[in-house]
Formats: structure tokens, sequence, C-alpha cells
């Protein structure tokens, strides 16, 4: 083992920063070879822990109960902006049951920004919080606070340019000569398009259960970056971090809403301190829906300039965000700088303050937004120039990153074209136009996807093969739905060349302290999965080194597959039990750490879906009849939960595109339909003919498992390929989505 | 008083309120957490449930409209949903798997009243339980499969 601390970059939905790296040469595997015949991975494989989730088993965090645990509820805002005049603290404190009773500017253990405020300034701010034996006492606690507010105006984002009122500085990106470069344009287009805030939903809510042992806290944390979650409350408690254990198990989704320990594992770790109980704190629905997280609205104008071949010649986009209290800048303009070629772009976006919550990540976050727009915007120009929309985009194609200059490590994109149009019927898509016997407009639609997904230091992993040839896989990850931990097992099963059944995979707990990446960011797979085959290799190797001393042949001559070791001769054939038997109590371990990517190329994924759509102008109903999905992420490690992944990631960009939209009253800044009856997620009944495929290529620039990230790309052009559909049916174009009944009929009047 | 509850084939007698809404008391007087709070408002379906066979919202059922009758929760379906169980593990119709147990009991309600639903059948009876993750294309593949149809 020769371990070294180096340089790297790591990146995380489009962010780049310098990392410094453990290496160790003893983790490097080859890559496999493009044609080897792999026995596990790409492989369907169900879950390990489908039955445990199918049986209502699973505990979820909002499941845990512990003896003595009280229930702690927070008090909100119910107002965007104001001024606390009165709260009664006393009251609550004298109600029964209560134990506890937080209000703004109590002293706590707690270092670190205030997380209760007296001046609300977004919708739902937390006030106080009660923790109480049962959980209507805690309720009759919250209702004798009986707040009093001095109330002020929201903050709306009409009004936000003209005020200047931005969260931070707007960014402007340029290059080339966009102005020159439009004004050469043969065709030119504009387009403004506003799309909604996109609220996660996750069907388990925040929730977050703190128990002190003396000076330890353990923490069952409904997230999906429970290192993250760790951290923040050592450093808020005064802690070392082996004093905290955060246990993510089981999530009930989270989407990027669930980031870090949350003001629910904090309030919970106080309260749980300042009454010596365990407590649970949990969202409400209501509360998950206004204070959960969003997408943030946008209104994007794009202007487009393009040759009569269809080479674009300039792109200018100007977005306005909604932020609502500040919040990371997603990477909108993104897509307008990278995903065609063009020498010329200007993009501007203008954060503007508003009174919701900070806006989080929501699966893709900015991409999302950015392709919805720019995609029908590709659209209006392929109509300008008489062009085939699906023409137009291979026409644009670019094989590098024209920000960094970088080539890319792999990009199959016309591929994925190719693929869409034949799956999807693209050839024959102008005859949906045609009158149809059920009254119905027909039309079909396409856009591209770009998105990062490349992963990067640091993962770690440790493989411990027992004496009955059973593998044990430990990990950092937070299987938050995606399968994560079964391609774990199954990149391990193949490196060991053990059964996938002899091999298990654990993450959801920070106590074996093997560090895993946030869930997010289209990360787990090709951050974690090369360190499970670094340290399934070394597993692998002494094995080999055990059953030369067994078998008395040279180690060389020997392979492993299917829980048998063979020599290459042929003439040795005996279960891997033969050796691993010899160990008695011992193990054979393994640790694994993911090295950094190659210098000199820039990781994404790429994708084409296309959608048919069909519109009632009668009702304005739009139902979406079938979408294709085909996208470039690698090497596919489990082409079952991989398929999972890009339908999940359709639907929910279905509902982007047609029925969800957080609206907010503007007279209080509080959102008006907060429920899930009136904010409306797709349903079994909504959900169109899906197909899917994957090139499923290795990256062979990426080293380890040349496999991507997949949890983001499927739902990015999802929204896009609809809308453009509803254009080539109707003839028409919204200037907002969803495209919810109410506004097709305003579009078609 | 004490109210009389017969759930998953065993009584029950619990001493709260008539008012309680039924999924309250399973999670947390009986500990059967299969059953999920995932709105409280009647929208999701995670709280489904079998009163006398048929599926309920279980958190807006007030328990003492329970009394007297058979409660099923997910934990006592036991061989009715088994088929169903395992035809979800093997299509991969679950992510994060919250919404879960709610979408087996709804289904295995609407397979002892179909033996072979169509499609639309099932997504007729299944539109009440939201799936946020998006599994519904194998869902519909794990009842087709659960009820021995042909799956294309």
């Amino acid at each position: 083992m020769k371990p070294r601390l180096v340089k790297s970059q790591r990146e995380m939905e489009g962010r780049f920063e310098d990392v410094w790296v453990l290496v160790d040469e003893d983790d490097e595997v080859e890559s496999w070879p493009e044609d080897a015949e792999l026995d596990v991975v790409g492989k369907p494989a169900t879950r390990l822990d489908g039955p445990v989730r199918t049986s209502g088993a699973a505990h979820y965090t909002v499941d845990v109960a512990l003896p003595g645990m009280l229930h702690a509820l927070i008090l909100r805002a119910h107002v965007a902006r104001a001024r606390l005049t009165g709260l009664d603290v006393e009251a609550a404190r004298a109600t029964p049951g209560v134990r506890a009773v937080l209000g703004p500017g109590d002293a706590t253990a707690m270092g670190g920004d205030p997380v209760l405020t007296d001046e609300p300034g977004w919708a739902g701010a937390p006030i106080a919080a009660v923790a109480a034996d049962t959980p209507d006492a805690a309720a009759a606690g919250l209702a004798a606070l009986a707040p009093a507010y001095e109330t002020l105006a929201p903050l709306e984002v009409d009004g936000g340019l003209e005020e200047q009122r931005f969260t931070e500085e707007p960014r402007e990106t340029v290059r080339g000569d966009p102005d020159a470069g439009l004004a050469a344009a043969d065709a030119r287009i504009e387009l403004t398009c506003e799309t909604p805030a996109h609220v996660q939903s996750p069907l388990e809510p925040h929730a977050a259960v703190a128990r002190w042992d003396g000076d330890s806290l353990t923490a069952w944390v409904s997230t999906q970056g429970m290192f993250d979650a760790r951290r923040e409350l050592a450093r808020r408690f005064g802690l070392l971090t082996e004093q905290v254990r955060v246990i993510s198990e089981f999530i009930g989704g989270g989407f990027g809403a669930k980031q870090g320990a949350g003001v629910e594992a904090l309030l919970a770790a106080e309260l749980a301190r300042a009454t010596g109980r365990p407590v649970r704190l949990a969202l409400g629905r209501h509360e998950e829906q206004v204070v959960g997280g969003r997408r943030a609205w946008t209104r994007q104008t794009v202007t487009l300039g393009a040759r009569s071949d269809g080479t674009l010649t300039g792109i200018e986009l100007a977005a306005v965000v909604a932020m609502g209290a500040g919040g990371w800048i997603f990477p909108v303009a993104e897509p307008a700088l990278s995903i065609y070629a063009c020498p010329n772009v200007r993009t501007m976006v203008f954060p503007v303050r508003t009174s919701l919550r900070a806006q989080n990540a929501f699966r893709a976050p900015g991409v999302v937004e950015g392709v919805t727009v720019l995609e029908q915007a590709i659209d209006e120009l392929a109509g300008a120039l008489g062009m085939d929309p699906l023409e137009l985009r291979r026409a644009n194609h670019v094989d590098r990153d024209q920000g960094s200059g970088l080539p890319y490590s792999s990009k199959r994109l016309l591929a994925c074209y190719d693929r869409a149009s034949e799956l999807a019927g693209w050839a024959a898509r102008d005859a949906l136009r045609e009158p149809q016997a059920d009254g119905l407009l027909r039309g079909m639609g396409c856009a591209s996807q770009i998105w990062w997904g490349g992963g990067g230091p640091p993962a770690h992993a440790t493989v411990r093969l027992d004496s009955e040839a059973r593998a044990l896989v430990t990990t950092g990850i937070q299987d938050i739905g995606t399968g994560t931990l079964t391609s774990a097992r199954i990149v391990a099963a193949e490196e060991l060349g053990l059964p996938l059944a002899h091999v298990v995979a654990r993450g959801g707990d920070t106590a074996p302290n093997l560090y895993g990446p946030v869930a997010g960011g289209s990360m787990t797979t090709p951050a974690v999965m090369p360190a499970v085959r670094s340290a399934a290799g070394k597993v692998r190797r002494i094995l080999l080194s055990l059953a030369a001393d067994v078998l008395e042949i040279a180690a060389a001559d020997l392979t492993i597959s299917d829980g048998r070791i063979r020599s290459r001769d042929g003439a040795l054939d005996v279960d891997v039990v033969e050796v691993t038997g010899k160990l008695g109590n011992a193990t054979i371990d393994g640790t694994g750490a993911r090295g950094p990517n190659p210098d000199g190329f820039r990781v994404n994924t790429f994708g084409c879906q296309i959608a048919q759509v069909a519109v009632d102008p009668g009702t304005g109903v739009v139902a979406v009849e079938r979408v294709v999905a085909v996208h470039d992420v690698g090497r596919i490690v489990n082409p079952l939960a991989a398929s999972s992944q890009a339908e999940g990631g359709v639907i929910q960009g279905i509902g982007y595109a047609l029925s969800e939209e957080l609206v907010v009253d503007p007279t209080t800044g509080m959102p008006v339909n907060g429920h899930l009856d009136d904010y409306k997620v797709p349903t079994i009944a909504d959900m169109p003919e899906i197909l899917v495929d994957f090139p499923n290529v290795a990256d062979p620039n990426l080293p380890n498992l040349g496999a991507k990230g997949l949890g983001e790309p499927p739902i990015v052009p999802t929204a896009a390929a609809i809308a453009n559909a509803f254009a080539h049916a109707t003839g028409r174009r919204a200037a907002a989505l969803p495209l919810t009944p109410a506004r097709v009929l305003e579009v078609l009047a | 008083m004490p109210i009389s509850l017969h759930v998953n084939g065993e009584h029950h007698n619990v001493d709260v309120a008539p008012t309680r809404r039924l999924l309250a008391v399973l999670r947390e007087d009986l500990a059967l957490t299969g059953a999920k709070h995932g709105c409280g408002e009647g929208a999701c379906g995670a709280c489904a449930v079998l009163l006398d066979g048929r599926p309920v919202a279980s958190c807006l059922l007030p328990v003492g409209a329970a009394e007297g009758r058979t409660v099923t929760t997910i934990e006592g379906l036991g061989e009715q949903a088994a088929a169903l169980q395992e035809a979800f593990v093997a299509e991969d119709a679950l992510q994060c798997g919250f919404c879960t147990p709610g979408q087996i009991v709804s289904a295995s309600a609407l397979l002892a009243a179909v033996e072979r639903p169509d499609r639309d059948r099932i997504r007729t009876a299944l539109a009440g339980n939201v799936c946020r993750c998006g599994a519904y294309p194998k869902i519909e593949r794990a009842i087709l499969r659960a009820s021995g149809q042909e799956l294309a």
C-alpha cells in the first residue's frame, strides 16, 4: 500500500471544487474490456431489500419509536413576512404533557446561526418548537403559543428586476460575440416561457429522531446526506464526529429536498438534550409541501439565430429565477452554454428574492428549467427554418465542452437520437396531425438531455469475505430508492467471482465511518461503485493467493467465477469454500477508495426523449400517450433498476409539464395548494407507455467501471419534449407551463 | 371506554378517543407501522388498510368507526398478498418503498374482487395510491404478474 494525497477536482451538479484525495495505487483496477463477458454486471437484479420494503417491515425515520420518546412539532409563520409581536411560551410550557418549548432567542446548546426566528422572511419560517409526551399534547402546546404578528407585504417576483432585489449579483456569461452572431443569422426566433415552482413532495416528509447517550448523539434522519448531517450535528453541538451517529437506512424519497441534518434533526437533538428524552420530529404534509423545498419558478427568454442550414450563430438567454429567501443559483444557463455547438452565447440569470423558502435542489436542478425553455426555442427555430427538429439538433452536435474547451470523456447523443427516433416512429410523426377519429389533436416532440454524472472522490468501501464464502460490502451509501446498494452487491459479486446471492451490501449508517457522497448529483454509482470494485479486487487477489497455497498452484494460473476456483488449464475446478473454509473465524478484508477522474476531459451524460401527446380541444386535457427515453450514461450496472430510474424521472417530468405548480397567494405570500389533493402529482392513471433504452457502452475514459449516474438525466428533457409535442399537435405554444386544462383552453382560444 | 378492534386476526382493546384516527392507533398504539402517514388527508393512499376487506384511508377513519369490524394491515395480509409481494420485488415495482404497503393493500383488494384485472381496471383501482418515485409502469406489471397474466 502506497497512500498519497493528491489534488483533484470534484464536481457536484456542475460546480467544480478542488479537493485533496487519498490515493492508493493498490485501488487501481483494470477496466473490463469492452467485449468482456460479465457474469453479474449488466444483468437484471432485484433489490435485496425488496421483501422488507414490500412487507411493511422496513423502518423509515417516521417509524422509529424509542422508549420514552417525545413528539415534537414546529410552529411556523403562517404569513410570508412579519415581525413577531407576541408568543406565549409560558402557556405552551404549562400545557399538560409538554416537556420543552423553544422560542426565538432562547439559549440552546446549539452553535451556529439560529434556526428559530422572530422576523420570519418566508412562508413557513420556523418560530418555535414544542416537545411533548404525545403528538396531541405537542399540538396543544403549539396552539397555546398563540403567536401575534405585525405583517409585512410579501415579496413577489414581479418588480424584483426593477427593484434590483436579488439574493446575489446577477450572473452574466458571454462567449464570442452574441450580438454579431444573432445579427448574422438567416433565421432568428425569440421565445419567452415561464416554468412552474415544482415541489419535490417525497411521500415520507422530512423527519428526524434524536437520542443522547451521555455526550454521544444518535440521530435517525430522513436525509440524502448522512455524512453532511453528521458533520452539521457535530459542529452545532461541539462534538467530535465519532460522538455522532446518523442512521438513514430507509428514506421515503428525497429528490434533492433532503440535505444534511435539516432543521428537523437540529431541533430534535436540541429538544432531546433539553429533556433527556429521545425526540421525534416529523413534518406534516402541508408543512412538507410549503417548506420542504421546490424547483424555483422561472421566466426565461431565449433568442436563437441560425444560418439557413441550421447552424447556430447566436444564443441569448435571460432567466429570472424566483429564488425565495436565497439558496444556490442552479445552472439554468448550462443548456444554453453547452448543449449545442455555438460560438456566440450570452446568458444572464437574475436571482430575484421572494417570500418563499430558499430554493433547493430538485432532481437536475437548473438544467431541467433551462432545457425546458431552450428546447422549445430550438423547435421554434426548426419551424422558422423549415427543418426537422431532430435534424436541427444533429446539425448542431458538439463533442467538447465549449466552456472549458475540454473534450467529453464519451458522448453517444447521436446514437440516442437515432434509437429514440426509431422507437418512437419519428419518421411518421406528421401523420399524427391528420384528423383523428376520436377528435383529439395529436403530435410528437423531442428534446435533448445534458447533465453531469461522472462522480468522483472521495468515496470508500470495504469488502469482508468469510469462511463460508459470503461477502459483506460496507459502504456510505444512502439508498433513497434508486437501488444503489443492489448495484454495490452486483459490482462486488462480479469482481469477487461469487454468485450475487452470496453478497450483501450495507449502507445508511455513519457508524462504520466509510464515507459516501450525498445521494444526489447522479453521483452514487460513479463515485461509490469504483471504490466497491477496488475493495473487492483486493479481496479477490488475497483469495487467489490463499488458493494458490491450498491448491499448490501459482495464483496467476487461477480464476474465480460463479463461486468456483478454476485453473486456466482446466485441470482444477473447486468450490471457493474449499479455500475459504480453511479461514475458520478469520476473514479476508479489503478496502477501496475512489480515485480521481482523469484530467483533460469533462464527464457528462446525454440523452434524447420523444413524447407523443393527445390534446382534447374541448376540455383542454393533455394526455401523454408515449414517452421514449434513451440516455447515454456509460455502462449500465443493473438494467432493471436503471429502467426504474428512467421511468420515474419521466413521470416526474410529466407532472412538471402538465399538472404540478405551487401557486402563491400574492396578498399573503403563502402557497394556496400545499396539499396532495390540490398540488397534483401524476398517478398511475396518468401513466403513458414509457419505452426506455440505453446505449450501454462503458465510458472508456472513466476508469474502473465506465459507469455514470442516472438519477437525474431522465427528468431533464421530458417537459420540453411534451411541450414540443403539444406545439406540434396544436400549432400553439403556451407562454407558461404546466399545460393545465385551463391554460390549454386559453392557448387554443 | 375502550374500543374493541379486530386487527390482523387479533383482538385488541384500546383506550383512546373514538375520534382518533385508525392510522394513529395502528401506528402509535399497536406498533403496526406498515401503513404510512403520507398526507393525513386521504390524498395519497400510503395509509391504506382493509376494512372488512375493502381498502380505506386509515388516516381519515375515526377508530370508533372500525369497532366491531375487521381491520387488515399490510402486516396481516399473509397469503393474500404473498404473490403480490413477490411480484413487486421481481418487477422492481418499488423505489423508496414508502408507498409500497399501501399499493399492495389496494392491489390485494383489487385481486380479491377481480381475478384477472385488465390494465384499465388496475389503473382505476390504484389511482388513489401515489408513488412519487414513479414506479407505476412496474406496479402495473407486478399486478398483472401476480394475477397470472401475460406480460408484454
